[in-house]
């Protein structure tokens, strides 16, 4: 058989190996999006794409659907989790970390309704650590080359063995696919079947970068919450923080990345400059709060994104 | 790889000779189906009796509309040629997603471009009689082959719709043919 054809007859098992457990769901107006079977009984699928909070069903092929509930979004990662009982649905068999490389070839298989889709790309940037938008930690900042579909959020990526990578979305970026790394999805999927959902710290804080008279950057306090962590702390109105524990902030994100879920409830050191004086505020990591429902107003601008 | 490569050159190749460029309403590709010159294009590239064929050689010949069916846009050119390489039909029903395929065509003015993909989605329950895949489209590949990673030729490149590609599925064309020749 010739290279091509085997390629070809590799990449179509993948296919049918993986799709097996990639499953529509069915939690939005329109097209339904797709979720993969991560554990048993245990769906992983984008958060955006997921429209409401109950009469959520999935389903398999021309199969019957099945009725599930959301164990719990994190709009950080945009990831949410849905349980599934008394499914013969099976786990996707999982890559290796170590295959995560660019270069790598891999289909983006979705299941925007009964029929299995795949589209035909490569790892393009495998990067370090990053925070989405929202303050969300990813583990390693995966870029694809490849087409999206309808279904591509919340569908699997695999390799051409029909080993999956990850789970797929375009709701973390405007102009890029995206893939949320298997050791992202698992750290936020037990997050979430243990509490329903990932814990953020918040300091209740808005804050704008500004240029320090003696160079280098610092975060100007410009919002304050009222009765808030940081306001309780002492923290004021134009106050700048150029450091938290022994690490220079200058970029909002650098705040954002010592907001973890370990730090709720925990005491920081945030160095300031107030009216040019150096300080030290011992502030107590409060956490946020943040609505488990599903926001309209947030949800039509998703809707748009597949 | 190497060898990668090379099949993948002789599959371009070979596609190549079975294509032709068809100047009629814009510019098109068609595909020769007989070594006497019957050719298979898309109806929405010729509107007229006698549009011009460019054979992969750089030969144009004046065509002959033979059959013109807008309901499943396709449309049959008669050249006066003989011994052409034609198309190797290749098996619809045994396609599957993730199969790759490849779109030859001249897209955009592009003389005989060629681009890699999959079939995309495959079900009895789709709407449409298509052959989808996830493969790059331009106008200009109307008309021109669709084929499996054997250069078996499974459809004609017709539109693109939600950013896929949509081929017409060669057993479509066959049977176009047939009712031609009854």
């Amino acid at each position: 058989m010739s290279m091509l054809s085997t390629l070809s007859r590799d990449l179509a098992d993948a296919v049918e190996h993986a799709g097996r457990s990639v499953v529509a769901i069915h939690a939005r107006r329109r097209i339904p999006s797709s979720g993969v079977l991560w554990q048993p009984g245990v769906i992983v699928t984008a958060n955006h794409t997921v429209q409401r909070d109950e009469d959520i069903v999935v389903s398999l092929g021309s199969g019957r659907p099945v009725p599930v509930t959301l164990a719990g979004r994190d709009p950080s990662t945009d990831l949410a989790v849905l349980r599934m009982e008394g499914t013969a649905v099976p786990p996707v068999e999982r890559g290796e970390a170590a295959d995560l490389q660019a270069g790598r070839l891999v289909l983006a298989l979705g299941r925007p309704g009964p029929n299995i889709t795949a589209s035909l790309g490569l790892v393009s940037t495998v990067g370090s650590e990053w925070r989405t938008w929202q303050g969300g930690k990813v583990d390693r900042f995966v870029r694809l080359d490849l087409a999206i579909y309808d279904g591509f959020s919340g569908g699997a990526l695999v390799e051409a063995s029909g080993k999956v990578l990850g789970i797929n979305t375009s709701g973390l970026s405007r102009a890029v696919a995206l893939m949320l790394p298997a050791v992202t999805v698992d750290r936020v999927t037990e997050q979430l079947l243990a509490t329903g959902r990932v814990r953020r710290g918040y300091l209740g804080i808005a804050v704008q970068p500004v240029r320090l008279p003696g160079g280098g950057l610092g975060l100007m306090i410009v919002n304050l919450e009222p009765g808030g962590t940081a306001q309780s702390a002492g923290l004021l109105l134009g106050d700048i923080i150029v450091g938290i524990d022994d690490r220079d902030v200058g970029d909002p994100m650098d705040l954002l990345a010592t907001l973890g879920p370990e730090r709720v409830g925990q005491p920081v050191v945030a160095k300031i400059l107030r009216a040019g004086e150096p300080r030290t505020v011992t502030v107590t990591v409060g956490e946020r709060t943040v609505s488990g429902g599903y926001s309209r107003g947030r949800g039509r601008n998703a809707s748009a994104r597949r | 790889m190497r060898a990668l490569d090379a099949e993948l050159a002789d599959l371009a190749a070979e596609l190549r000779r079975i294509t032709v460029t068809v100047h009629g309403q814009g510019d098109g590709s068609g595909v020769i189906w007989r070594p006497d010159g019957l050719i298979v294009t898309n109806a929405h590239v010729v509107r007229q009796k006698h549009p011009e064929v460019v054979l992969w050689d750089g030969h144009a010949l004046r065509a002959q509309l033979v059959a013109w069916d807008p309901d499943r846009d396709l449309a049959a050119l008669q050249v006066p040629a003989d011994g052409l390489p034609v198309a190797r039909p290749g098996d619809v029903t045994a396609l599957r997603v993730g199969d790759l395929v490849l779109a030859l065509g001249h897209p955009l003015g592009v003389a005989n471009a060629l681009s890699l993909g999959v079939v995309h989605i495959i079900g009895s329950g789709l709407p449409s009689h298509w052959i989808q895949a996830d493969v790059r489209l331009a106008p200009g590949n109307s008309g021109g082959p669709l084929a499996d990673a054997q250069g078996r030729v499974i459809g004609l490149n017709t539109l693109v719709a939600a950013g896929l590609a949509h081929a017409v599925p060669v057993t479509a064309v066959a049977r176009f043919f047939r009712r031609l020749a009854a």
